[in-house]
């Protein structure tokens, strides 16, 4: 993610974060990218997450 | 003269003799309180009043031969993100700060049933997540073994709160590691139960799939009494299990020969290298085991940042629908840990959030095999004693993958065990996790360590 995409995501999350923390954060994304990397296994089309819901029976 | 130190059970058998009165008892924590809170920011709010009111009542009540248990009279401390009736609950944020709930949650009201007495609200991290943090109305509680270090988080307060003697008990939550986290690293014991076992309504959530509310007290029995007073079914609470609550406590004393146990060494060696010192102490604790005729083998299931990648984006994106709102209206009223860790999670994606919660199936499946011929497993809470309170990063909770959130991922019960300390006498620990709704196996078999072994006479000095 560059610099100015994570600011850009900022305007768009509409959060009004200051410039110090910013540099903090884009040094910090690519923990959320890393997670992503290991989530994005291929899986069957039909794989369920867990809380697919369950509705009370009458 | 009351003692020092006193576990629940033990304060219990002398309330129900009418050798102790609660009364004394509770002036005791008070007089502690007053003279070490300054140091452990443990509490945040004292209600010392209406604890001394609560006494009164108690001593009253247990003097007339109306005794309810082994928490009648008992003091202890509410997180403060348990909702309570008439007095501030405030997630230790500004955001919250002037928050006065109008009734008791589930929990807190089963607590105070069964007799137990709040002296008032205990630090968290801002809202069980953004800690330790010097920007927050109260400061970061302080470990008692030694107050440079971190007491773990976020059910800090409650850590420090035990540990010092402050309380005898105190209440947790756990998303990601908040009970056994502060456990292991204040020398506790902490059992995060089973998902959906005790009610969550009336508590702040962090996130509503991961959220546990759980004991924290110094032993495995008083965790067993806790637990009793807590758990029970609540048609407020969604998630809240509907099925017969055992006796914890009688639970306790049944053998423990014979129990299998899978060890994760891996999660703490490869994937998330633990100190030498946890380490030995873990190795130690397993071969105490086999000892008591339990058996031990080591197991192998997914890496641990497979575990912590679901949780984690998980537990960020729930925390973060949450305070959506409020982030974009008054992003600076948070403290700077928990708006930053907010900001990267609003960076996650729909579409991976789904994808952890596909993998969280696949891994609740992947652990409910491995456990097919076990009773438990066990691998490390924590990857070393307490780190200094200033060496914790900002985004702590990525840095290295959790030991812990695997637990919440499954929904499985799952308890800090201290086992040793450093030469500088820092709690070490172990985790020890069964099958859902088998809380009462993992009690027994933390109340067996603890009954072979040396750990719960040593306290800190204060």
């Amino acid at each position: 993610m560059t610099r100015a995409e994570l600011d850009a995501a900022m305007v768009r999350l509409g959060l009004q974060v200051p410039p110090a923390e910013r540099e903090e954060i884009w040094a910090a994304a690519h923990y959320i990218d890393n997670m992503a990397a290991l989530l994005r296994k291929p899986r069957p089309v039909g794989a369920e997450p867990l809380h697919t819901p369950a509705f009370p029976e009458e | 003269m009351v003692a020092e130190f006193l576990t629940i059970a033990e304060a219990a058998r002398l309330i129900e003799k009418k050798e102790l009165s609660p009364v004394e008892l509770v002036e005791s924590r008070l007089d502690r309180i007053g003279k070490y809170n300054d140091r452990l920011h443990a509490f945040i709010r004292l209600t010392a009043d209406e604890a001394r009111a609560a006494a009164k009542a108690a001593e009253t009540e247990i003097a007339a031969g109306k005794y309810r248990g082994p928490l009648h009279g008992i003091p202890i401390g509410l997180k403060d993100i348990y909702e309570t009736v008439g007095v501030p609950t405030t997630g230790h944020s500004k955001v919250m700060q002037d928050h006065v709930p109008k009734a008791d949650g589930f929990a807190v009201a089963r607590l105070k049933a069964a007799g137990a007495i709040s002296l008032g609200k205990l630090a968290t991290h801002e809202f069980a997540f953004g800690g330790p943090s010097f920007d927050l109305p109260w400061p970061p509680a302080r470990n008692p073994w030694d107050t440079s270090r971190f007491t773990g988080g976020s059910s800090s307060g409650t850590g420090a709160s035990v540990a010092a003697g402050l309380v005898l008990g105190g209440t947790g939550s756990d998303t990601g590691g908040s009970i056994r986290g502060p456990a292991a690293y204040c020398g506790l014991a902490g059992i995060k139960p089973t998902y959906g076992l005790i009610s969550r309504a009336g508590i702040l959530p962090l996130a509503f799939s991961l959220d546990h509310a759980g004991p924290m007290a110094w032993t495995a029995e008083d965790c067993a009494i806790m637990l009793q007073a807590m758990a029970g079914h609540d048609p407020a609470d969604p998630a809240s299990a509907n099925r017969a609550i055992p006796d914890y406590r009688a639970a306790l004393n049944g053998d423990v020969k014979g129990l299998r146990i899978g060890l994760i060494r891996h999660f703490y060696t490869t994937d998330n290298e633990a100190s030498a010192a946890t380490r030995d102490a873990i190795d130690a604790a397993a071969k105490t085991y086999q000892g008591l005729g339990c058996s031990v083998r080591e197991i192998t299931v997914s890496p641990l940042a497979e575990w912590a990648a679901c949780g984690v984006t998980m537990m960020l994106s729930e925390a973060y629908a949450i305070h959506q709102e409020n982030l974009r209206k008054r992003f600076t009223d948070y403290g700077e840990i928990f708006r930053d860790r907010m900001a990267l999670a609003g960076l996650i994606g729909a579409g991976d959030y789904i994808q952890a919660v596909r993998r969280r199936r696949e891994l609740v499946d992947e652990l409910d095999r491995a456990m097919a011929d076990l009773d438990l497993v066990m691998t490390a809470a924590a990857p070393s004693e307490a780190p200094k309170i200033d060496e914790v990063g900002k985004f702590a909770t990525m840095e290295r993958p959790s030991l812990t959130i695997a637990f919440n991922v499954t929904g499985s019960p799952a308890m800090s065990v201290c086992c040793g300390h450093t030469g500088d006498d820092l709690p070490l620990s172990f985790q020890i996790v069964g099958k859902r709704f088998h809380d009462a196996t993992v009690l027994r078999a933390a109340h067996a360590y603890e009954q072979a072994t040396p750990y719960r006479g040593k306290r800190p000095t204060l």
